[in-house]
């Protein structure tokens, strides 16, 4: 009640990609699909950077920014404007009662409407609900659990909880994601910390936690003699070629190899460790390949790839091992194995998936997840109806 | 002279049972009329529970609600739990005149931020329930006034959020997740929610994805009426006159149609006998139904609560203030001055004479 007569208003306008990128180097993170680098990689979307303004003492501070990706609708000038996993702002600044996420919201509709959108999607990074590996695990074997919300979280968040009540009473309307993989990006990831007590982890501690099975696998691997190198882009080829093996064994539709040729060509520069592919090699031949990415203290495994021959070296292992050591040794704070559905199901096909990751002995995160504005009515019902149908 | 409410009591006692065990952390409702049964039975009827329910290691009953603060002193000395006052706080009236002797009993429903700011300072170990407004727009914070306490909800007592649902229209689950988001977003120090109105599975759902919280189903109509097998109301026939065609009779000098009986019957609008209260039905027969009791009232006899012979009767007049007159034409059966007969009514709107409970 105090506070809020003293907040100044916020503006907000484009930016440049190099001022964009300049506020993204002062946060502790963002996603990678904010960055202004992201933009190019979604080529057959328009992009645009903005920045949120507030006036300081100093004349004006840059204190939000948003990568908007314009998605044209056929035939018409009209665009959905998404903000996948973003914007970037001082999210925890929520569990302030007095701070208004309309404040915020409201600059970037008002600008968006301008640009023609008829309306807008945006994906908070925020945490609502937490859930450590031991309760996965028991999830999973007791047959009266099915899925996550099942079982009581270790945590739910105040800051997250703020942002959906605020999201609803500013008429913000969920993409519900039944399971977790529907729509857009995942609400529901995994999450390995590497902090504890406010100071790094050592990697003796990230493989304490893990189960038995993970180390012995990368004790394993190691004594195998797999070794996990950092490729060039010429090594992306090949990556790309076991990456199409895994999708046909896994039964998932790849992406074409130029796609992740511009992934390269426009993160790589950025950062270091901004894209980096690895490379697990067991006597010559490539058993595993993966693709880390990581912005500031966030350190993600965004893709990868394994042989269906020679599974018994643990390449799959020894690469995501390297990936979490390199994580730590650059500072991060969480190494964030991406989408889970949230079954807890045995019998489901998916639960693989979260078991492989719960062996990490990290946690199951649940965001906000991502929340649509209609701005021109007529056209987003318009616009539903045609995802739907696709 | 009596309109009587005859209770199958061991019956009614299992309903009851049965209800708290399905209903985990039951809160029973006791207000108005008591349903019917009156305050001071039910009161005793909750320590009753709550203490089956202790000796069986259940919270049944351990908390009782009523409607005002008005009916706390005709629970007060019947039963020795808590008592949530389900009417809002608020500056004025019977809430500030709580005997100081039960404040440590009585469990406040606050529902506007200011009124807690008050009453914390007038008491300041009060305990509370913040309400949170619903759909039905009745009391209750939104989640911006319940942000906006900030830390307030440290002092005193808080019990848990309170939420008033509407009737069923469809699941609520959606509108209890967003207001229980609200709760935690507001970082409240409690993790009890006060429930009315869910369905038997919505209950469980909301158990299981919010294990983590402490479930308070207040419940009323279904604990004390659910089981209408178990209850039967009865009048007694005062007086039985014949009449032929054209005699007159009653208050407003009727002529009688045709041949038959005028009986005079106990119960009248001192008793809610006559008085339409809503019936819970709304559908289009329903309305068709109460519009063609009109049309009868435009014309003559209305159809009264009261059956003799396993038919409703028709009033021939209006109902007295404690005893009614019907008109039973020739060729029926005629009951004799003293007979029981039954008769239909909204339990939540009748005052009876008497209540019995075998």
């Amino acid at each position: 009640m105090s506070s809020r007569q003293l907040v100044q208003p916020l503006t907000l306008r484009p930016v440049t990609a190099a001022d964009h990128l300049a506020f993204i180097r002062t946060q502790p993170s963002a996603s990678f699909l904010q960055v202004p680098a992201w933009g190019p990689v979604k080529s057959e979307w328009q992009h645009e950077s903005l920045g949120w303004f507030r006036p300081g003492a100093d004349g004006e501070e840059m204190v939000g920014a948003a990568l908007v990706l314009y998605r044209q609708l056929p035939k018409v000038k009209r665009y959905l404007a998404y903000l996948p996993e973003g914007p970037v702002l001082d999210w925890a600044s929520f569990t302030d009662p007095d701070a208004r996420l309309a404040d915020w919201l409201e600059p970037l509709r008002d600008y968006l409407k301008t640009k023609g959108a008829f309306g807008i999607r945006i994906g908070p990074p925020v945490v609502t609900r937490r859930w450590s590996a031991a309760q996965i695990k028991e999830g999973v074997s007791d047959p009266a659990v099915r899925r996550l919300d099942d079982i009581a979280p270790l945590e739910r968040t105040p800051t997250g909880a703020a942002v959906v009540s605020q999201l609803h009473e500013l008429g913000w309307q969920p993409q519900a994601a039944e399971g977790g993989f529907a729509a857009g990006q995942p609400q529901y990831n995994f999450h390995v910390p590497l902090t504890v007590d406010g100071r790094a982890k050592t990697e003796d501690e990230v493989l304490k936690s893990m189960n038995q099975l993970w180390r012995r696998n990368i004790k394993k691997a190691a004594k195998e003699g797999v070794e996990v190198t950092r490729g060039t882009r010429d090594d992306l080829a090949a990556f790309h070629a076991l990456y199409v093996h895994t999708a046909e064994r896994d039964h998932f539709t790849p992406r074409p190899l130029a796609y992740f040729e511009k992934m390269w060509d426009s993160l790589t520069p950025e950062e270091d460790d901004r894209f980096v592919l690895h490379l697990a090699r067991h006597e010559g031949d490539l058993v595993a390949a993966t693709i880390s990415i990581r912005v500031g203290q966030h350190s993600w495994y965004s893709y990868g790839a394994s042989s269906t021959e020679k599974r018994e070296v643990r390449g799959s292992n020894a690469v995501q091992w390297e990936m979490i050591r390199s994580a730590l040794a650059a500072g991060a704070a969480v190494y964030d194995m991406r989408g889970i559905t949230d079954t807890l199901d045995a019998d489901d096909p998916h639960v693989g998936l979260i078991q492989f990751k719960v062996g990490t002995g990290g946690e199951a995160v649940e965001y906000v997840g991502e929340w649509d504005l209609p701005i021109n009515r007529a056209i987003y019902a318009a616009f539903q109806l045609y995802m739907k149908r696709r | 002279m009596t309109l009587t409410l005859h209770v199958d009591g061991p019956r009614w006692r299992d309903h009851l049972v049965a209800v708290a065990e399905r209903t985990p952390g039951m809160v029973p409702v006791a207000k108005g009329n008591g349903y019917g049964f009156g305050l001071p039975r039910l009161a005793r009827r909750t320590q009753w529970l709550a203490d089956r329910g202790a000796a069986a290691g259940h919270t049944w009953g351990d908390v009782l609600a009523v409607g005002t603060y008005d009916e706390i002193g005709e629970v007060a000395s019947r039963y020795d739990g808590s008592i949530l006052v389900l009417t809002p706080w608020r500056p004025f009236g019977a809430a500030l005149d709580v005997d100081p002797a039960l404040a440590h009993r009585v469990i406040h429903t606050v529902s506007r931020a200011e009124d807690l700011a008050t009453l914390l300072e007038r008491q300041p170990d009060a305990r509370y329930v913040l309400e949170l407004v619903t759909s039905m727009l009745r009391h209750g914070m939104t989640g911006r006034e319940l942000r906006g306490l900030g830390g307030l909800t440290a002092r005193g007592t808080l019990e848990g959020v309170a939420m008033h649902l509407p009737l069923a229209q469809g699941s609520h689950l959606s509108q209890v997740q967003r207001l229980v988001t609200d709760a935690i977003a507001a970082d409240l120090p409690t993790r009890t929610l006060w429930v009315s109105h869910l369905t038997r599975s919505e209950l469980d759902r909301l158990r299981t994805s919010y294990s983590d919280f402490t479930i308070r189903p207040r419940i009323g109509t279904d604990l004390w009426l659910g089981d209408r097998g178990a209850l039967k109301v009865t009048a007694q026939v005062l007086d039985v006159h014949a009449v032929e065609r054209g005699d007159v009779f009653g208050y407003r000098s009727r002529t009688a149609p045709k041949s038959g009986h005028v009986l005079v019957v106990s119960g009248g609008t001192a008793h809610g006998i006559g008085l339409e209260a809503p019936s819970g039905d709304q559908s289009l027969k329903a309305r068709a139904a109460t519009l063609a009791r009109g049309g009868l009232d435009a014309v003559g006899f209305v159809r009264s609560p009261y059956s003799i012979g396993g038919k409703q009767r028709l009033f021939a007049e209006p109902p007295h203030m404690q005893a009614s007159m019907l008109f039973l034409p020739h060729g029926s059966q005629v009951p004799q001055v003293g007979d029981e007969i039954d008769v239909r009514v909204r339990f939540t709107a009748t005052a009876f004479d008497r209540v019995e409970v075998s």
